[in-house]
């Protein structure tokens, strides 16, 4: 039992450890990478949620945090929203727009779902190139509210909370298990009378709506949004990076694979010129490297947690171990 | 009125080209399974290729379609042995690992383009792009590039070559067998890795070809791979995913809303369309059109 107690202990105090940090950090640089490293970590939660619990690649992550961050921004220039009405308007936008491309694909193959996201994404950005009303290219300016405290707590807040309810849900409350269920075996977790495409659909929802708050965070944080930086591949290709080399199916692996690359990515900002371009280069090895040499991810590989068959085996074998020795004593 | 023969013409000759975008793409998912991310990617290394030799060579680009082919090719069969790998693992769910693998392939593939040949668009200069045949008659008009007529030709040459090696040599009745079922096939004595290499290797080397034919007809830049990538999607979910002969009929379709959306509306729009249809597509019809997907 004491497993089950320790993990939200650590997680608890780390919260509670980065919650102390802007205390001491005066330096605005260094609160900034920290405020987009744990934006990082959620967008890499939330695309593990749906990739690595259900098994449905989202290549279209990025255009759910666009669309976060375009609606928010919308809302606070035209309309004088307030910030803290404008962010949850953000993920209502993505959970809108995970109901649209969600209905008609999520029944299929995950192929399908994977070609549809990507398209829809490509599609987003066109569009928001193509308005007036986004401003095209040229993208959006906001009113600045300098505040990186503010953000950082805001960010942290979100994330802590993300993570908090993922956890519950997918380890502790029954969902996790009917997600893992339709993950392993789709048509035998239909004969025990669960509804495949309605938990995949929450499940989407649970890992774009993250997303599109975190937009809404970014929009008002960075206060200039343009197609290229939110509704650009880079989100996307970030965000599968970063939960692929943690760690499909777990949620501390995205942890890791976000704060490694993302410390990576720093470096390399800092230190080379044209560093876009190469970082693509090495983010694509990274993707692909890891797929064949660490299938189970950073995590995966060094504590030999698993997401796929071999950890339900595994699962099996000690829950008879236990039952037998039940039967023994009773 | 005196554009629309236009508009049409002009969607069936871009068709052609999107046959020979979607057929190798279509092949390669019926025999595999797997969805090639790098399809775009495939065609901007071709096209690339293509403007490198004929800079250096000065052979016009219709006659180094069969070279390019060769090499990528020669690439696509070395590649796949790594996808086989990824995607018979024992771990996870290899087929997602797959489509990641090929996901990664490709921002490898859009990086490494952007750093070699820089973010400015080139064109590949082909004799055949100098002259256009004219039909006229009175208010009726008609310009068909001679260059784009030959990407037509071309096209169906391919199509009509693949059709034959798929339902008359032995070869061709191997890849089938493996589309059809991979255990069977096994048993038959098909050895499925070399075959699905062989299938890799013409489907890279006809992307790759009609990348130089699109550098011929439009132009090209290293980010140019994201834009067929949707195509080519487009046309396969459209035709029917791993159904060939779905293919031609889909390509054509879409070659013909972008020429419309191109005369008669915004072009910027072209891109929004499609996704429309291919939204409406999986919601009516997951199967494509014709509903024989796989």
């Amino acid at each position: 039992m004491t497993t089950t107690h320790r993990k939200p202990f650590i997680a608890g105090i780390a919260v509670l450890v980065l919650a102390a940090l802007p205390v001491f950090i005066h330096d605005t640089f260094f609160l900034r990478v920290l405020t987009e490293s744990i934006m990082w970590i959620g967008l890499a939660i939330a695309w593990d949620v749906l990739a690595g619990y259900t098994g449905y690649l989202n290549f279209g992550h990025g255009a759910f945090f666009g669309a976060g961050a375009y609606i928010t921004a919308f809302l606070i220039k035209f309309v004088g929203a307030p910030f803290l009405l404008a962010m949850p308007a953000g993920g209502l936008a993505a959970a809108l727009l995970a109901f649209i491309s969600g209905i008609p694909t999520l029944r299929l193959k995950g192929a399908y779902f994977a070609i549809a996201t990507w398209a829809m994404a490509r599609a987003l950005q066109q569009l928001a190139l193509v308005l007036d009303i986004t401003g095209g290219p040229d993208g959006m300016r906001l009113p600045p509210y300098l505040h990186p405290q503010f953000f950082y707590y805001v960010m942290l807040v979100l994330v802590a909370g993300t993570f908090a309810l993922m956890w519950y849900l997918l380890e502790h409350a029954p969902f996790g298990l009917k997600v893992k269920a339709i993950r392993e075996d789709e048509a035998g977790a239909m004969s025990l009378g669960i509804h495949p495409t309605v938990i995949k659909m929450q499940a989407y929802l649970l890992s774009t709506v993250p997303a599109g708050l975190i937009g809404g965070v970014y929009a008002y944080w960075i206060t200039y949004i343009d197609p290229a930086s939110v509704l650009g591949d880079l989100v996307t290709d970030q965000a599968v990076v970063m939960a692929v080399f943690g760690g499909l199916g777990t949620l501390i692996g995205p942890i890791i694979g976000a704060v490694i690359i993302y410390f990576f990515k720093t470096l390399f900002w800092a230190y080379l010129s044209d560093y876009q371009v190469l970082y693509l280069i090495i983010l694509g090895i990274l993707i692909a490297m890891s797929v064949v040499f660490l299938p189970n991810g950073l995590y995966g590989t060094l504590t030999g947690r698993t997401s796929g068959k071999a950890a339900i085996e595994r699962g099996l074998a000690i829950e008879t171990k236990a039952k037998t020795k039940e039967a023994a004593h009773g | 009125m005196e554009l629309l023969p236009q508009a049409i013409v002009d969607g069936i000759l871009i068709g052609g080209i999107y046959i020979t975008i979607a057929i190798g793409f279509s092949l390669a998912y019926g025999v595999m399974h797997i969805i090639d991310f790098a399809v775009g990617e495939w065609i901007m290394l071709g096209a690339f290729t293509g403007y490198y030799l004929n800079l250096w060579s000065h052979i016009d680009p219709m006659l180094l379609l069969p070279v390019v082919f060769i090499v990528f090719g020669i690439v696509g069969y070395l590649i796949q042995p790594l996808i086989h790998r990824v995607i018979s693992g024992k771990k996870g769910n290899p087929v997602l690992m797959g489509l990641v693998f090929t996901f990664g392939l490709a921002l490898v593939f859009r990086g490494s383009g952007l750093t070699v040949f820089g973010f400015y668009s080139h064109s590949i200069p082909a004799a055949l792009a100098r002259n256009s045949f004219f039909i006229e008659s009175g208010n009726f008009f008609l310009t068909i590039p001679h260059i784009r007529f030959t990407g037509l030709f071309y096209a169906i040459l391919i199509t009509v070559i693949l059709q034959y090696i798929l339902k008359s040599t032995d070869f061709g009745r191997a890849v089938r067998a493996l589309a059809q079922h991979r255990e069977a096939a096994g048993l038959m004595g098909i050895d499925a890795r070399r075959i699905s290499s062989y299938v890799y290797g013409i489907y890279v080397g006809i992307s790759a070809m009609t990348g130089v034919l699109i550098g011929c007809i439009f132009s090209i830049t290293a980010q140019m791979g994201g834009e067929y990538t949707v195509l080519a999607f487009f046309v396969v979910v459209l035709a029917g995913m791993g159904y060939l002969a779905g293919v031609p009929w889909a390509a054509f379709l879409l070659g013909l809303v972008q020429s419309f959306f191109m005369i008669y509306f915004n072009p910027s729009y072209t891109l929004l369309a499609v996704f429309v249809i291919l939204f409406t597509i999986l919601l009516i019809s997951p199967r494509g059109l014709f509903g024989k997907g796989v």
